[in-house]
């Protein structure tokens, strides 16, 4: 489909809009998804577009099979998920791509260069070679639309998943867009075919011959691909780019030869062959990993710079400016600048949770999401963060080690829980540990933008459904003491913890209460400070709530807090953690 | 010889900068206008620094503005518009709300906010425009809209029509806060200095 042969609408959609767009025009009957920026967009634009099955499924695998069954039905079905998610869909991905599909199967990994919101900046191009699946990069919103719906039309062609692979500045840049109308692909329906879907070693060995035939077959693909191209130029320099990386090529060296792969696995070998040849001085730009330049130096192809591009952060026109030679003086930053990192709001429940953590002087096993800010000033109540549901685990690791589960809990959100947390909690249970497990239960996917999820008993199209409860889930599970509180009576959550902390068997604390941006309509009265009961100990401080102001006049030892009528949430923490009662509800600071 | 403009929005997660991007981008869309915009979702919002970046003109390649080619940097914050005042191009332009907001979390170590950013902003800008912007808000009937003040501000210094700017604000804002935003943005335009 050519952006001429549509009708004159456009739109400035994000990257993630436009990939929603390009599956609701290829006729996508099924999409799935969990909740991870810079992904999350593309599902939510999907919900409620006629003709389309969008959910959110509990975590990226149960996604991404959901997605291989639609397909398996003959449907175009779409996947969506952050980079780590396609850790957690690895394992379906890598077979997947033995059986193929039948209807197409498009796979988008948002990759986040810099971490904006993320525990690690893997590069998940190096998914396609491992899993032998084609890999398609737009860099931009049109061609995050046109690749998308290309996407489908291979993963028909080659009978396999298609990875389409952005990263953030692509997810999250609006750019115009062709709009185009949809065009239906009704779904065959479900066939019988053990040769092709039941992947018994002796199938899969058949299928396997047949993946290494259809590389071939792509590789010859790649060389006559549209979206491969040369723009011609000062052929002096000749560079190589994909992605966003393309875009600050074209705006520092907008008269350069380029060699735009929209293809990145397998490469057109013999297109980068006679590219090369065609240009004096031979780069390429790239973000994160050496993707391209390894292969293509494995090529026998050198370049004029040495492997010494930035691997770390993401890359922006000023680094490809001096990557490519400039020495264009830039001034420099301001000096002395205090940073304004991003911190829990006022009223969050997650803070009043981490308070009472904090007094008890307990390590906390840390999972993704909100809370995970714990580990700043002043709270810095978390000790580790690894990926989605190890919080419980780790506890459990922890434990075996030390044969103590009286100083650690494990701290996980009701989201995260369902993704990642059953699984660990059931290895506690199982293998006799005694840890702590507390979830931090706001009930919704706060991080994301407030998803829903099984526990909130509403779909993605925010229709009522089965709730899932956190509660008699875990007691089934088998933990024997499971309990619900309200973090914001910071005593009786302490005196909670405090006895699962020493009790020899596993608990599980619900600590519920729901996240303060989606409760605006709570009435607030708000707290203030009376001046002649505070001592100026600055303990209201040791929580780190916006809404308390250290006004502390400069040389003086004794603190003197505000609290700010228009940002305090009312929840009262801060005169729970007052030891001389000086913060009282109602009126303005004395 | 590329004809591009540059804006960059800064300020303080919850602010609206995001829909003030919005407006900005909507407006040079109406106007007939390559366009490209950036924004910064997730942990970032809360309550952290956040910019978002929109380039208009005949071709846009670059979603991130190179250092040294901002036009005009519009400040919701005093600090976050110095924070990105470096990134100005030779006379460029920054117009600012008078609005201090501390850092809600202090790392330890981490230096006081700074008393003289407007005359820090003044020397380094080529431009500036110091608007009492939130206040204006307030007294139109809507505190949240000092980010339509300033685009007030910013539609006078910016070649795009004024048609372009109202079609902008009637597609951005839900029909509630239509109308007190359409005030807000003609205050910003008498607010529009030299």
């Amino acid at each position: 489909m050519t952006a001429s042969a549509l009708p004159a609408t456009c739109a400035l959609l994000s990257g993630d809009e436009a990939i929603a767009r390009g599956a609701f025009e290829a006729g996508v009957r099924v999409a799935a998804a969990y909740p991870g920026t810079p992904a999350t967009e593309i599902l939510e634009a999907l919900v409620g577009c006629e003709g389309v099955h969008a959910e959110w499924s509990p975590n990226e695998k149960v996604a991404l099979e959901v997605g291989i069954g639609a397909s398996l039905a003959g449907a175009r079905a779409i996947v969506s998920m952050k980079h780590v998610g396609l850790n957690v869909a690895s394992d379906p991905l890598m077979t997947a791509s033995y059986v193929g599909v039948r209807g197409g199967l498009v796979i988008v990994t948002a990759d986040d260069p810099g971490m904006f919101s993320s525990q690690n900046e893997q590069d998940n191009r190096h998914y396609a070679p491992f899993a032998k699946v084609p890999m398609l990069e737009p860099s931009d919103s049109q061609e995050a639309k046109d690749f998308t719906i290309a996407a489908f039309e291979l993963s028909g062609r080659f009978d396999t998943p298609v990875l389409l692979r952005i990263t953030t500045r692509i997810a999250h840049s609006n750019s115009r867009v062709q709009l185009g109308e949809r065009v239906e692909h009704e779904p065959t329906g479900f066939v019988s075919e053990p040769a092709k879907t039941v992947m018994v070693p002796g199938n899969a060995r058949r299928r396997h011959e047949l993946v290494e035939a259809r590389t071939v077959a792509l590789r010859e693909y790649a060389e006559t691909c549209p979206f491969n191209r040369i723009e011609k130029g000062d052929a002096r320099i000749g560079i190589i780019c994909s992605g966003v990386a393309y875009q600050y090529v074209k705006e520092v060296r907008p008269n350069a030869a380029i060699l735009k792969l929209g293809l990145t696995w397998p490469l057109p070998k013999r297109l980068i062959r006679r590219f090369a040849k065609s240009v004096g001085k031979l780069y390429v730009v790239e973000e994160l990993d050496p993707y391209l330049e390894e292969q293509i130096r494995a090529m026998g192809i050198e370049f004029a710079h040495k492997p010494t591009a930035p691997r770390t952060g993401e890359l922006n026109p000023n680094a490809v400016a001096r990557f490519l030679g400039s020495r264009k003086k830039l001034p420099p930053a301001a000096e002395g600048l205090p940073p304004r990192p991003p911190a829990l709001c006022p009223g969050c429940g997650h803070r009043a949770l981490l308070t009472a953590l904090k007094r008890l002087k307990v390590f906390v096993s840390g999972d993704i999401g909100c809370y995970t800010l714990g580990v700043q000033p002043p709270l810095q109540t978390m000790d580790t963060c690894i990926c989605m549901g190890a919080s419980v685990s780790v506890a459990h690791g922890v434990e075996k080690a030390t044969g103590r589960s009286d100083n650690m809990v494990a701290v996980i959100g009701d989201s995260t829980f369902v993704h990642s947390g059953i699984t660990p909690l059931i290895d506690i249970v199982y293998n006799k540990g005694t840890s702590t497990v507390i979830i931090l239960d706001n009930e919704t996917t706060a991080m994301t933008g407030h998803q829903e999820h099984p526990a909130t008993g509403k779909t993605a199209a925010r229709e009522p459904t089965a709730r899932l409860s956190l509660e008699d889930l875990c007691r089934i599970i088998g933990v024997p003491h499971v309990s619900v509180v309200d973090p914001y009576d910071v005593k009786q959550t302490q005196a909670l913890i405090k006895a699962a902390l020493d009790r020899s068997e596993p608990s599980v604390i619900i600590a519920r209460r729901r996240c303060v941006l989606l409760d605006r309509d709570r009435v607030r009265h708000p707290y203030r400070v009376e001046a002649e009961r505070c001592v100026g100990c600055g303990v209201c401080l040791s929580h780190g709530c916006p809404a308390l102001a250290d006004v502390t006049p400069k040389g003086k030892r004794k603190k003197k807090v505000q609290i700010l009528p228009q940002l305090c949430a009312s929840c009262g923490v801060c005169a729970a953690i007052c030891p001389s009662g000086a913060i009282v509800k109602g009126g303005n600071d004395a | 010889m590329r004809k591009v403009t540059n804006i960059a929005i800064a300020g303080v997660g919850g602010q609206g900068i995001i829909l003030a991007s919005d407006v900005i981008a909507a407006a040079a869309l109406c106007a007939g206008h390559d366009v490209k915009k950036n924004e910064v979702h997730g942990m970032a919002q809360r309550g952290g620094s956040v910019v978002s970046e929109i380039r208009f003109g005949d071709r846009i390649y670059s979603p991130l503005i190179p250092d040294g080619e901002v036009d005009v940097i519009v400040g919701l914050e005093l600090l976050e518009a110095l924070r990105h005042v470096h990134r100005l191009r030779p006379n460029g332009l920054v117009i600012a709300d008078e609005l201090r907001l501390r850092p809600a979390v202090r790392p330890p170590g981490a230096p006081d906010y700074p008393d003289n950013i407007v005359d820090r902003l003044r020397a380094s800008a080529g431009r500036f425009v110091l608007v009492p912007a939130a206040k204006l808000a307030a007294d139109a009937g809507n505190a949240r809209a000092a980010n339509t003040v300033l685009i007030g501000v910013l539609s006078k210094h910016v070649p795009l029509p004024l048609d372009a700017w109202h079609a902008a604000l009637r597609s951005c804002l839900r029909p509630a806060l239509l109308e007190v935003n359409l005030r807000t943005f003609a205050l910003g335009q008498r607010h529009a200095g030299g």
